[in-house]
């Protein structure tokens, strides 16, 4: 009987502990409202720099769906304008489910300060796999934007940039902890898609190149899908191949990539590109024939080759990396001064492309 | 024995014996030969009386051959002592005085020894009847489903008023000594004064009495029991009660139901599984609902975080007082539906569970999520076959709960592992709670 009433004094004296400690962490779902996107502009004639803005997602109620609200603010730190936007709303704000943060385009093309993208590293609550973009024209544009077929607020972004809408070679979608991980990685540059609204609705085709700093480089659609292809992301695309009097498009089902360094005790050092392509014949505008086939892949081996190239030129000239050469060649070599060798090579190296179209059939039975 | 003695036994007997509407006191007399019998009525089965005594005493007409038909009739014992004598008389048997001899017919009556369908434990395939609530009749069960000469049967009592009979039954050749000894050492230290059923025993198992988990089974199938003997069990068998009781009894047999050894081995596998799916979700399910929703909502989806903010957002109180609300009026229909009529039972649990649920969603009192919540928990439990068992989880989601009201997510990982602590420093005679691969006796 002692050592009962001994333990139910210590039960009793636990749960009065137990009140105190409540508080901070207890707070129904109901009585937050959930940020699921946050845009950044720069700040328009005002002495402040940015206008920060977040999406809020109201919840579900009976057939209403997709209901959301924007709230905007100017302020010189992201802190500063959340801390503003408190007190406009009715609910404790949730950054738990912020998926999607938008630049605008003007943020990126100036020198982008670490804040802008550490402060959401910091914050405890978001996660670190949302998505990062560069908005057009603005990124409150890009917030407002609500596509007809959007059951939640901003989910029709959630499902593009997760891929677990459309299968796309045109995005590429970049996350949090990527993007940041890019700034810091000596030899591999950030990127970051480009979300464009057009009316009501929005359009992820190009992707913008970094440096360090600031962006570099636009890229067009064609070379957006050859970067998605470098980087072994998607492989599900349409390879077009134009060749002076034939068009036709391969439907791709498989994509490789890899490539090697070549050692640079030689005196061209070069990067090797072995690609591998397999697919289908699509769509061609004269008559397919099966025994062709051989001159069809060497077509589109040829013309790849080619396009592939240009594309790696193009990024060399520009001085930004996002494949990743550099972070390969310094996990290779073991000299003291890799990194500064490399910054000397780079913009000198040459590429060779090495292209293996494989067209399985034509999708028609002779 | 002279006369004497016997004339002082008859008379001590009959002061003995509380002066009742049932009892009989009858002298069966011819000319040549006299006797006396003693009996309650109640307890004896008459017909037996008829045929065995009195149809004899009036055919067989010398004293010394309705003498010898006594001695060698075998429901016949002879006298060893008063009080044996007193105990036999209670419990139903007819006393006899004969020529300065006693004797003792035993003519009890077997009430109850019909065989029941089994209704707690069923399954859909495999034999169907349980126990009876004969002693006799349930061993017999037992034998027919286990011939084997090395059933060993002993026999002792429980209960210092009802001196229940016990029947202790167990393969001698697969039983473990050390758990047979724990066992005989764990019924003779019983102290309790009606001993009616075996889950009486339960609260025994602890030296403090109070137990949340039980480490003895009581089942109504013959056929476990006859498994389980296979297994090295110790079975006890009850007078008066249809279910007997295994030790030692660990987690895995508590989850087992004889359907697994009646169906194909994937099927029997799947099953199991199931079975702990059902275990996990209806300990854990009230008390994730409550530190998801008020502490870590990060962890849904955000479609899913926003219908359940959606439908959240009639409710005025915090979500554990919703859980709390919701789960105690499951408890109480789960209880009204045991205690009433079984004609009534369906119509308790429409009105409840239907009718209330959706009553309590449109009055904004509770959401929707919760009733889905609720009522999973409460059918993943239904799906743990035994039902103490199934009694004790119910319980047991009780303290993740408040875990979790408390401390969110970390709480419920606390309280899941202070559950499995706890289980794991149980011991079923011997045997530790958490056994769940048996090495094979040899023998």
């Amino acid at each position: 009987m002692k050592l009962t009433g001994k333990w139910f004094s210590v039960g009793v004296l636990f749960i009065i502990i137990s009140f105190l400690l409540t508080g901070c962490g207890f707070k129904d779902i109901d009585k937050r409202l959930f940020v699921v996107s946050i845009g950044i502009d720069p700040a328009i004639d005002s002495s402040k720099k940015y206008l920060i803005s977040l999406k809020f997602a109201i919840p579900i109620i009976e057939e209403k769906s997709n209901e959301s609200m924007i709230v905007s603010e100017e302020a010189d730190t992201i802190s500063e304008a959340v801390r503003m936007i408190k007190p406009k709303v009715d609910k404790e704000i949730d950054f738990s489910h912020a998926k999607v943060i938008v630049y605008n385009q003007k943020i990126v093309q100036k020198e982008i300060e670490p804040n802008l993208y550490y402060w959401f590293i910091r914050r405890r609550d978001i996660q670190e796999v949302s998505w990062v973009a560069i908005g057009k024209p603005s990124a409150l544009d890009v917030l407002k934007l609500k596509p007809k077929s959007e059951r939640l607020p901003s989910n029709s972004l959630f499902l593009a940039l997760g891929r677990d809408g459309p299968e796309t070679a045109y995005i590429i979608p970049e996350f949090l902890f990527d993007f940041k991980r890019r700034f810091s990685e000596k030899g591999l540059d950030p990127y970051l898609p480009i979300i464009e609204v057009n009316k009501n609705a929005f359009e992820i085709n190009k992707v913008g190149l970094l440096n360090k700093k600031q962006l570099k480089l636009s890229l067009k659609p064609m070379e957006t899908m050859a970067l998605n292809f470098l980087l072994n992301n998607e492989s599900k695309s349409a390879l077009v191949i134009d060749d002076k009097d034939k068009r036709l498009v391969i439907d791709t089902k498989r994509v490789k990539t890899k490539y090697k360094i070549v050692p640079d005790n030689q005196k061209q050092p070069y990067i090797k590109f072995d690609i591998t392509i397999n697919g289908r014949i699509e769509e061609a505008d004269f008559s397919v024939n099966n025994a062709d086939i051989p001159e069809y892949e060497k077509l589109a081996r040829k013309v790849t080759q080619e396009n592939v190239y240009q594309f790696l030129v193009k990024m060399q000239k520009a001085n930004v990396d996002p494949i990743g050469f550099g972070l390969r060649y310094r996990a290779r070599h073991f000299e003291k001064d890799d990194w500064k060798t490399w910054q000397q090579l780079y913009p000198s190296i040459k590429f060779k492309v090495n292209v293996d179209v494989q067209i399985e059939d034509t999708g028609l039975v002779e | 024995m002279s006369s004497n003695k016997v004339q002082s036994i008859h008379d001590s007997i009959k002061s003995k014996i509380q002066k009742s509407e049932d009892i009989v006191l009858k002298e069966l007399k011819t000319k040549e030969k006299n006797l006396d019998t003693f009996y309650f009525k109640t307890l004896t089965d008459e017909t037996q009386l008829q045929n065995f005594l009195i149809k004899p005493f009036f055919e067989i007409i010398t004293p010394d051959r309705f003498l010898s038909y006594l001695q060698s009739h075998p429901k016949i014992k002879p006298f060893e002592s008063e009080q044996q004598t007193l105990d036999e008389l209670i419990g139903g048997a007819v006393i006899l005085f004969y020529m300065d001899t006693i004797f003792i017919l035993d003519s009890r009556i077997d009430r109850n020894n019909s065989v029941l369908d089994t209704t707690v434990e069923t399954t859909i395939q495999g034999p169907q009847s349980g126990f009876s609530e004969s002693l006799g009749t349930n061993l017999g069960l037992i034998r027919h489903r286990y011939p084997e000469p090395s059933l060993q049967v002993d026999s002792t009592k429980i209960g210092s008023i009802s001196r229940t009979q016990v029947m202790i039954v167990y393969d001698k050749n697969k039983v473990d000594p050390v758990v047979l000894d724990n066992v005989k050492k764990f019924l003779s230290s019983i102290d309790i004064e009606i001993f009616q059923s075996g889950e009486q025993l339960l609260d025994f198992t602890k030296k403090s009495r109070r137990t949340l988990y039980p480490t003895i089974m009581v089942t109504e199938r013959p056929d476990r029991v006859a498994v389980n003997l296979t297994t090295g069990k110790v079975i006890l068998l009850i007078a008066g009660s249809p279910f007997a009781v295994l030790m030692p009894t660990v987690m895995k047999d508590l989850m087992a139901s004889m359907a697994d050894i009646y169906q194909t081995y994937w099927i029997g596998k799947f099953l199991l599984t199931l079975r702990y799916i059902g275990l996990f979700t209806s300990t854990m399910l009230p008390a994730v609902y409550v530190a998801l929703t008020s502490y870590n909502p990060e962890v849904f989806r955000v479609q899913l975080a926003l219908s359940v903010a959606g439908s959240r957002h009639a409710v005025p109180y915090p979500s554990f007082i919703e859980v709390l609300l919701m789960l105690i009026m499951m408890e109480l229909l789960m209880e009204a539906s045991i205690r009433l009529p079984k004609a009534i039972g369906p119509t308790a649990t429409t009105v409840g569970g239907l009718i209330l649920g959706q009553a309590a969603t449109d009055a904004g009192l509770v959401s929707n999520i919760m009733i889905i919540i609720v009522s999973l928990g409460a059918i993943s439990n239904f799906v743990i076959p035994i039902s103490i068992f199934s009694f004790a989880v119910r319980i047991s989601k009780y303290l993740l709960l408040l875990l979790s009201i408390f401390y969110g997510l970390v709480g419920v990982i606390i309280g899941f592992f202070l559950l499995i602590a706890y289980m794991v420093s149980l011991d079923s005679f011997g045997k530790p709670f958490f056994t769940f691969i048996e090495n094979k006796s040899t023998n």
